[in-house]
């Protein structure tokens, strides 16, 4: 196997380069954050993408690290976050999904990395996005009769509905403290 | 125990009986998250319970007299708590070690944390702290065995106390 010394890691702006070069329009955005490459598809070809970065000698994105979502209430969508890493090249590529919010579904990946078997119940149960074709796709970290999904920004949690958090939000209490 | 059943125990019997068992706690650990660690630090030759008698080397919860829940119940979990404190043999004893296990603690407003481990089975000792420290559960099993010390044999043996769940709970 060749160390990631002979191979040095992709940079973000190659990694745009060369999917743009395949998937050419599905490829709606390429960043760089902290130096992992961040790839927004499109959910048709969510799964061809992520088969080249595994399958591809030039990505060979072989480690699965994790995947979940994140809630966009104002948009009306969500994303799907998968993070991929090659251990042989050592460089982080993330591929995010948006799909919409009220009939959110995304085609599975547990075959081609079966690390993400778990990662996706996990990202149905708490975000409800519905993976096409996972092999069981049934409740994981969630009690049987629980209903809803709790990391949805619109879940009520009921505790807070009897007494509302008494502190300030996440920013606006260091701005008290100054 | 069928003549303890019957007869009313005598004071000096009584009180030799509840000091054997005040000094023979085997517990059962059952930890969930960073509360256990102090558990176990507990259990260190640092703080060290076992000169208190609490015996961390019960096999299984069927020889087991004290169970200690430290760390956060989920309702996914609650079932398991459950299971193991009904195959404890009476008399038992419950210790709630850390906030989480006493109210929820810093998970107050949780989807899926418990909020009290007192909704499913009797607690005799709340420890409080996130997480409390070692001196804490030293503290609380101090408490334990005073309750112990002044217990009616006849009432604990029968079972009234533990099977018929929460509110009996001090």
């Amino acid at each position: 196997m060749a160390s990631s010394r002979d191979r040095p890691p992709l940079k973000p702006p190659e990694v745009g380069e060369r999917l743009r070069a395949q998937f050419g329009e599905d490829v709606s955005d390429v960043t760089d954050q902290d130096g992992h490459a961040v790839v927004t598809i499109s959910v048709g070809r969510f799964r061809e993408l992520v088969q080249t970065l595994r399958d591809d000698p030039d990505f060979d994105c072989d480690y699965f690290d994790f995947s979940s979502a994140v809630d966009y209430p104002e948009q009306g969508q969500l994303e799907v976050v998968t993070h991929l890493y090659s251990n042989a090249r050592n460089h982080n590529i993330r591929v995010k999904v948006r799909v919409p919010r009220d009939e959110p579904r995304c085609p599975s990946i547990a075959d081609l990395y079966p690390g993400a078997n778990w990662s996706e119940r996990e990202t149905w149960e708490l975000f409800g996005v519905v993976f096409e074709d996972h092999p069981h796709l049934v409740k994981l970290v969630l009690p049987e009769p629980f209903e809803g999904y709790p990391l949805r920004k619109d879940f009520v949690l009921m505790s807070r509905r009897a007494k509302p958090w008494p502190g300030a939000p996440e920013g606006e209490e260091e701005e008290e403290e100054e | 125990m069928g003549v303890i059943e019957k007869i009313p125990v005598p004071q000096p019997m009584k009180f030799i009986l509840n000091w054997g068992r005040r000094y023979s706690l085997w517990v059962m650990n059952f930890g969930l998250a960073c509360c256990a660690i102090e558990f176990i630090a507990v259990s260190d030759p640092k703080h060290d319970f076992i000169r208190l008698g609490v015996i961390p080397f019960a096999h299984g919860p069927r020889q087991a007299d004290l169970l200690v829940v430290a760390g956060t119940v989920t309702d996914k979990m609650a079932p398991a708590l459950k299971r193991v404190y009904d195959q404890i043999p009476d008399p038992k004893y419950v210790i709630s070690f850390g906030s989480c296990s006493n109210c929820g603690g810093p998970y107050w407003d949780s989807y899926s944390v418990t909020k009290g481990v007192d909704q499913m089975i009797p607690v005799d000792v709340y420890v409080p702290g996130c997480p409390p420290r070692p001196e804490a559960l030293l503290h609380g099993i101090i408490r334990l065995q005073e309750k112990i010390a002044g217990e009616d044999i006849r009432e604990k043996w029968s079972g009234k106390l533990t099977r018929p769940a929460p509110a009996e709970a001090t």
